[in-house]
């Protein structure tokens, strides 16, 4: 017996094996309610420019994918930075204003009173 | 980067959209061949998926042991057949099948890799299982509900234990030897599209098929049987 003629037996063998009452009723129904629901979802043929839209944004993941895989990233680290960056001018902000307050209510110290500008500039002052 | 970098980068970014997009409205828009033209309605598509599900059902519980799983590949093959290329030309349908149940197929085992990393952490808290709790579903399918006629009991016993015994044999044989003796001589595909579904070159499948034949001839030989 040849390769073909072996393997027409077996074909036929394994035909009988697939046919329905072999594989039983808890399967055969299992592949019936599976076909009807790929037939349910079966792609229809579209306008060329919705294929090529669809196929577009197939190849980017879908139009949802396009939405919260991508642009979410991009949001929450551009939200991020811009935090960071108001935090940054909030804090040095109210550095400065510390220091400015801390200059203002401190006492003049001894030494500003031997600069001779500041002593021109008080009897300056005094003049108006 | 300066300003000028960017420009480049953009430029050559759109030069490269413009490609693809030119691409694809050449795809879009070359006109169909004979083929092509041969789309399948609703009611093709259900006969050819009424006539390959039990085949296809069969060809999973060889290749993982699991009527199951088997029925989910099968599941999963059909609503990705028919959601992603329902507009594909019916000529095109066995091959693409088949390779969406072969790929179905790997991405089981795959899943079996990982989730068996987590059992076997387990398995030392749960209770040892015998040997004899995991089935073959090849060895507990029913027997055939109608009796041939005039065939007597003994002569439809010893057939359905042939059948067995063969359905057995080409499950035990190495995966890419199954799998192009099925498509070739089961699924009767040529050769050519045999080697698209598999991934291989022609004269790899011609070569899984001869050593496929020879490996089954000498087992059913081993187990009594000649065909």
């Amino acid at each position: 017996m040849n390769e073909q003629q072996f393997s027409n037996k077996i074909r036929q063998a394994l035909n009988q094996g697939a046919r329905g009452e072999r594989v039983g009723e808890h399967v055969n129904a299992r592949l019936r309610a599976a076909r009807e629901q790929a037939l349910a979802r079966m792609k229809s043929e579209r306008a060329p420019a919705m294929a090529w839209a669809g196929d577009i944004t197939w190849r980017f993941g879908g139009l949802s994918g396009l939405s919260f895989r991508v642009l979410l990233p991009i949001v929450v680290l551009i939200g991020g930075l811009a935090a960071v960056y108001v935090w940054e001018n909030n804090q040095s902000v109210a550095e400065i204003e510390e220091i400015d307050a801390l200059l203002l209510a401190s006492d003049l110290p001894i030494d500003a009173y031997l600069d001779k500008g500041f002593e021109a500039w008080l009897k300056k002052r005094g003049s108006h | 980067m300066n300003i000028n970098g960017l420009l480049r980068c953009g430029q050559g970014a759109h030069r490269a959209c413009a490609a693809r997009f030119g691409t694809i409205f050449r795809k879009i828009n070359r006109p169909p061949n004979a083929s092509e033209s041969i789309l399948p309605s609703r009611s093709e598509l259900s006969a050819f998926l009424e006539g390959v599900e039990r085949r296809a059902y069969k060809q999973a519980v060889f290749a993982v042991r699991d009527g199951e799983a088997a029925l989910d590949i099968v599941q999963d093959a059909m609503l990705r057949l028919a959601e992603r290329y329902g507009d594909r030309p019916l000529a095109e349908m066995p091959m693409l099948f088949h390779r969406i149940v072969q790929n179905a197929i790997r991405d089981y085992f795959r899943r079996q890799r990982v989730r068996n990393l987590w059992t076997t952490l387990l398995s030392s808290l749960s209770p040892g299982r015998g040997e004899g709790d995991e089935q073959n579903p090849l060895e507990t399918l029913p027997s055939d509900q109608d009796s041939g006629l005039g065939e007597s009991p003994a002569n439809r016993l010893e057939r359905v234990q042939v059948l067995e015994i063969i359905e057995q044999e080409v499950a035990r044989l190495p995966t890419r030897q199954r799998e192009a003796f099925i498509m070739r001589y089961w699924e009767e595909l040529d050769v050519a599209a045999t080697a698209r579904v598999m991934g291989c070159s022609e004269g790899s499948v011609k070569t899984h098929c001869s050593r496929a034949t020879h490996a089954l001839a000498v087992a059913l030989k081993a187990r009594g049987i000649t065909l």
